[in-house]
């Protein structure tokens, strides 16, 4: 198990602030944020790039912190991958082994079983120069696997691939980890990627973690606005909170909460139903015209005016135009009501 | 023929004739003054040059038959090539983990330590030769030099290896920055992350990354060091004058005494009115750096080195 408890760095003009968490062995933890969040730094630090300025990082409950990156045995895998160039791929896979001074058969029997469960047999004697960006990938990946750490580090592994071998990587990736029963942690920018991949994932933002859980917990629960946004909820208003109703613009929505002012309400745009029935009159439920609508691949994105105006994903093939009457209705449960913060 | 491919052969007769230009200029500068190289009578003809000025300088004009019979050019060479080569090794050792650590490390005032060197490439060797004689003559070096004994200017040793080491250094240390800043970081970092020592992670990734950078280092400072001239002149002066005496048993055994640095040894023939010998020794050193250059680039392009 990892435990990163109270992690702050300095680096001039970046500064990782406050980072808890806790990864269990075997667990895929995908850590979440924009660029420039500092992902790739707290990464870093957990490799052992740089000292840390405060905090501890534990593997298994041993203190790792005041560790050279050669005595950590965690795994790190560069967003450019950074093979080797002078050496063939076998040996980039065989480059752990050999600094750990094993016997030559040893090594050769660990890189032949690494280099045929990643089926890249046919590149073993090529230069990594002239190899794919998924060949790459995949000898990036044996070859920190091969001096099987405790944890593995991967910053954008995704991120150099074209968008149909990123979601076919992932899957792999994805099964690699159970086959080891490895420890991961993978950054990237994407929920999309986070949510292929990981068990939970982390939100990171300015330097620091927002929030940890589930990607279901996250997207359906998050923590400020920032989270809000980042998981793509379109629905993010500023109201008045009485306790039991919250009011947007000119709409009252019914959804009891704990806070009374000022709130934030967020609502993700597949939480809102169409109604048909223009007889239904239950709780939450407004009718509006509508302003655009959009097909996408897996859904057609609607924007409805009703003080003020919500962004509806519809999941049927229904075509709807501009100016077209609909009858929206909003569950309560997924009505998320947060306190305002100052920030 | 395509718009392209007329392009193309344009461009092409315009490289060809500017280098061919270039080539033939030089070739006519050197090869066209040839025949001056086996002059045997130099006394005579700069003899009009010695009635201007009005000094008697035929000391200098005593050699006969070719400058190849002079053991003051061979002396001269000798000198060159010794100090020269021991330049270079200072210049090297001291100079790649330089470049490597301001490369690498996050060291406080390392822009000014790169200004510095920078600044010194863009510099006249005449300036460096001043400074190097205020800095040897005045505060701590020279309470230094009363200590050791000797006086570091005016000498062959450690004074000529001084004068052509700061430009050497320059030149060659801002070769290996390049050579290391051109390699990613994170080739060393991975390499320790699979438990490689900083050390070998240097010496399984980055020294054979960077072996062609190096080389050419080392050519520039090799190269630099043997056209070294002003700042030798000022700081060191010439030594043919000087008696035999004043020259150490090692100087006379390494055949070094009673000569001077091959740049200085033209300057110092030109200056006497003895201009074919200076002509000489001008196109020995130029047959020296290409040869240099040449062998070089050889070894560093086929890893002969290591």
């Amino acid at each position: 198990m990892i435990e990163i408890a109270n992690l702050n760095g300095n680096l001039g003009e970046f500064h990782l602030r406050d980072i808890n968490l806790k990864v269990n062995k075997g667990e895929y933890l995908a850590i979440l944020g924009p660029t420039g969040a500092g992902k790739t730094v707290l990464v870093e630090y957990i490799a052992g790039i740089y000292k840390s300025d405060k905090g501890s990082i534990l593997v298994d409950g041993e203190d790792i912190t005041p560790l050279y990156p050669e005595e950590r045995n965690i795994g790190y895998v560069p967003q450019d991958y950074a093979l080797f160039p002078n050496l063939t791929v076998k040996k980039n896979i065989a480059y752990g082994l050999e600094a750990r001074r094993m016997p030559s058969e040893q090594i050769n029997s660990i890189v032949s079983e690494m280099i045929s469960r990643l089926k890249i047999e046919y590149i073993q004697h090529r230069m990594p120069l002239n190899l794919s960006g998924g060949e790459k990938q995949r000898v990036a990946l044996g070859r920190a696997l091969t001096t099987e750490p405790k944890l593995l580090l991967l910053d954008e592994p995704l991120s150099a691939l074209d968008e149909n071998l990123r979601t076919e990587m992932a899957r792999k990736l994805r099964q690699l980890q159970r086959d080891v029963n490895g420890t991961f942690i993978h950054v990237c920018h994407s929920f999309e990627e986070a949510s292929d991949v990981a068990d939970r994932i982390a939100i990171m933002n300015d330097g620091t973690i927002i929030q940890i859980g589930t990607l279901k917990e996250v997207m359906e629960a998050p923590k400020n606005e920032f989270v809000a946004r980042f998981m793509k909820s379109q629905n993010i208003f500023y109201g008045l909170s009485d306790g039991s109703t919250v009011k947007i613009g000119k709409t009252v929505l019914f959804r009891k909460n704990p806070f009374k002012g000022d709130v934030l309400v967020v609502i993700r745009p597949e939480n809102i139903a169409i109604v048909e029935n223009e007889n239904n009159k239950g709780q939450n439920v407004f009718s509006g015209k509508v302003e655009n609508a959009k097909r996408k691949p897996y859904f057609t994105e609607i924007a409805v005016d009703i003080n003020p105006p919500f962004v509806i994903y519809s999941p049927t093939e229904k075509k709807y135009n501009k100016g077209d009457n609909i009858i929206i209705s909003i569950p309560p449960e997924k009505i998320v009501v947060i306190e305002k913060s100052d920030s | 023929m395509s718009g392209k491919r007329r392009n193309r052969t344009i461009f092409n007769a315009f490289f060809y004739s500017f280098a061919g230009f270039l080539f033939l200029y030089s070739a006519y500068l050197f090869l066209s003054n040839l025949d001056q190289l086996f002059v045997t009578e130099a006394a005579i003809k700069t003899r009009e040059i010695t009635d201007i000025w009005g000094e008697d300088r035929e000391i200098l004009n005593q050699f006969a038959g070719g400058f190849w019979k002079d053991p003051y050019f061979w002396k001269s060479l000798n000198l060159t090539l010794v100090i020269t080569l021991i330049t270079t090794l200072i210049a090297t050792i001291l100079g790649i983990p330089t470049a490597y650590a301001l490369s690498r490390y996050r060291i406080p005032g390392k822009s000014v330590v790169e200004i510095l060197f920078s600044s010194l490439m863009v510099m006249p060797g005449s300036v460096v030769g001043i400074c190097l004689i205020v800095m040897f003559n005045y505060g701590p070096l020279w309470k230094l030099q009363n200590l050791l004994g000797f006086k570091f200017a005016h000498s062959i040793f450690p004074g000529m290896v001084i004068a052509s080491l700061v430009l050497s250094f320059a030149f060659g240390m801002s070769a290996w920055k390049a050579t290391f800043d051109s390699i990613n970081p994170r080739f060393e970092q991975v390499a320790r992350s699979l438990g490689s020592s900083r050390w070998r992670a240097f010496r399984t990734i980055t020294f054979p990354l960077a072996k062609s950078g190096i080389v050419a280092g080392i050519i520039l400072a090799w190269t630099r060091a043997m056209a070294e001239f002003s700042a030798v002149l000022f700081f060191c002066g010439t030594f043919r004058e000087l008696p035999a005496s004043r020259f150490s048993d090692l100087t006379k055994f390494l055949q070094m005494d009673q000569a001077d640095w091959v740049s200085v040894a033209v300057w110092a023939q030109v200056e006497f009115g003895n201009i074919e010998y200076g002509f000489a020794l001008a196109f020995v050193l130029v047959l020296l750096g290409g040869i240099s250059v040449y062998v070089m680039h050889r070894i560093g392009a086929k890893g002969y080195v290591w």
